[in-house]
């Protein structure tokens, strides 16, 4: 069941501008790392990891989750307009099945998104005549941001759920990810699911700030907490509320 | 239909919506931001508090604006997007006094924004007790400049929600520009201006001296481009009137 919902999510996307933004947004700042890491040589010297820091700068501390609340705000425009909730809600499929298919689908985006980031990155690398390839570590991190994204994912799918605005959503996410730095800057960047992405994908840093034991564990415990939380919620929403379209 | 009335049956589309909710979370914000990077750590910080803020108030609002701008015109335009109403609403109302109207309620949220700056940096000061005078002229120019340069961006965004159904546009177009606003900053400054995002920075006029011997901050003021505000403005207004000319040719 869960299968054909995904397949049906995956129509409403088929020929959708949601992959502009995936397209677009990774590139502004592949270009301004890249040149940024070509005007700093002097004081940037360790390679790969320095332009990852430059890339990532931005990218992880500010957009990426305003970037993930627009895959999902665009995932539930649909159920918003005209009656369709009423269409959602009375599907002869259940609850979960509906909710995790938007979630499989955002999550297919989004891992394209850290593909196409990676990309960029190794072609940035090898404009600026870095040598080689960048090391499995950077492979890790990036990894590890998608697992963030999982559950930002999860919470922007909740919040453009429940306000039926589009643009709300995702400026609720920018503000996060602001309020992300400040609580990553005070180490209670695993207590702010904004913050996980930074920490994940060890942005801005050259070395891994996840290097310890207790870090790692207590980073894949807050993913996998603040992912039940918010998926929780969305699915006890929508087995208690009325449908309001 | 007069332009009053037109303007009143705009205000009522808007009861409800909490629209005043935006700026307010943005001053919040803002003042959140301002205690705690403004906070005093030596004694030569609180003599030159009042400069500091003005030196951090453009570098943040190149960041929050542009997103701030595609939120506010997202929730000003969508409710007849969302409606599928432009063919009823254009058989009552001229199409060029919709658009007017439009813009003039989002325009009021940004001219409550960026007047919003005043008192989140008098009240930093008198939190923190800076000893330097909080100068009107700069009150000024900070809050003329936000919101001049956010005339111009909010066209842009404007034209761009009314012409989106999906209003993915615009929020990219909001995003990118919060991306390439920040990002200007570390251009040659003739590259820079390519970056219509960026003048809020651009148009700040206290800038820093950072010693790395003795790690101590010094502001200073910078004489403000009002020729270039004014360029700008005229700038704005035609782009207002481009934007307009493009919105109303879409076919309904």
């Amino acid at each position: 069941m869960l299968y054909r919902c995904i397949q049906a999510e995956n129509l409403k996307l088929k020929h959708s501008v949601i992959y502009l933004a995936f397209l677009v947004i990774p590139i502004i700042p592949a270009i301004m790392g890249t040149f940024n890491y070509m005007q700093n040589l002097e004081l940037l010297k360790s390679g790969w990891y320095s332009l990852w820091t430059q890339i990532t700068l931005f990218y992880a501390s500010f957009f990426y989750a305003p970037l993930i609340g627009i895959y999902c705000s665009y995932t539930w425009r649909l159920e918003h307009t005209h009656n369709n909730w009423n269409t959602f809600m009375s599907m002869p499929v259940s609850i979960v099945s509906s909710y995790l298919a938007k979630l499989v689908c955002i999550m297919k985006v989004t891992v394209l998104t850290q593909l196409w980031i990676s990309i960029l990155f190794f072609i940035g690398g090898k404009m600026c005549g870095l040598p080689g390839i960048f090391s499995p570590e950077i492979i890790l991190w990036l990894l590890r941001g998608t697992l963030a994204a999982v559950t930002i994912a999860s919470l922007q799918l909740l919040l453009s759920m429940l306000i039926r605005n589009f643009a709300i959503p995702i400026g609720i996410a920018l503000f996060g990810s602001i309020a992300g730095m400040f609580m990553t800057n005070a180490d209670l960047g695993n207590f702010w699911p904004y913050s996980l992405m930074m920490l994940g994908m060890n942005s801005n840093q050259n070395e891994d700030v996840l290097s310890s034991f207790a870090g790692t564990a207590s980073f894949f415990a807050s993913v996998i907490l603040f992912f039940l939380l918010f998926f929780g919620c969305a699915v006890w929403w929508l087995r208690t509320k009325d449908v309001r379209s | 239909m007069k332009m009053l009335t037109a303007l009143k049956a705009e205000q009522m589309k808007h009861r409800r919506r909490m629209l005043l909710l935006l700026p307010a979370a943005l001053i919040l914000f803002e003042f959140l931001w301002a205690l705690w990077s403004l906070e005093p750590r030596k004694a030569s910080d609180l003599a030159q508090g009042y400069l500091s803020s003005f030196y951090l108030f453009p570098i943040l609002n190149s960041l929050i604006y542009p997103i701030f701008l595609a939120v506010l015109v997202n929730r000003v335009c969508d409710m007849e997007i969302k409606g599928d109403t432009f063919k009823l609403l254009y058989t009552l109302q001229d199409k060029k006094q919709f658009y007017n109207c439009k813009y003039l309620m989002a325009l009021k949220y940004v001219a409550l924004s960026a007047l919003g700056s005043w008192p989140i940096i008098w009240v930093t000061g008198r939190i923190y007790g800076f000893t330097d005078m909080l100068e009107p002229h700069m009150v000024l120019q900070l809050c003329l400049s936000t919101f001049i340069v956010s005339t111009l961006l909010l066209s842009i965004q404007q034209v761009l929600s009314l012409l989106s159904s999906n209003q993915i546009l615009p929020l990219v177009a909001g995003l990118a520009g919060s991306f390439l606003s920040l990002f200007s900053m570390f251009f040659p400054p003739a590259a820079a201006r390519l970056i219509l995002w960026g003048y809020y920075g651009i148009f700040g006029f206290v800038w820093m001296d950072w010693d790395r011997s003795t790690r101590i901050s010094t502001y200073y003021e910078q004489n403000f481009d009002w020729i270039g505000l004014l360029l700008f403005a005229v700038v704005s207004l035609i782009v207002y009137f481009v934007c307009r000319s493009i919105a109303l040719r879409k076919e309904v």
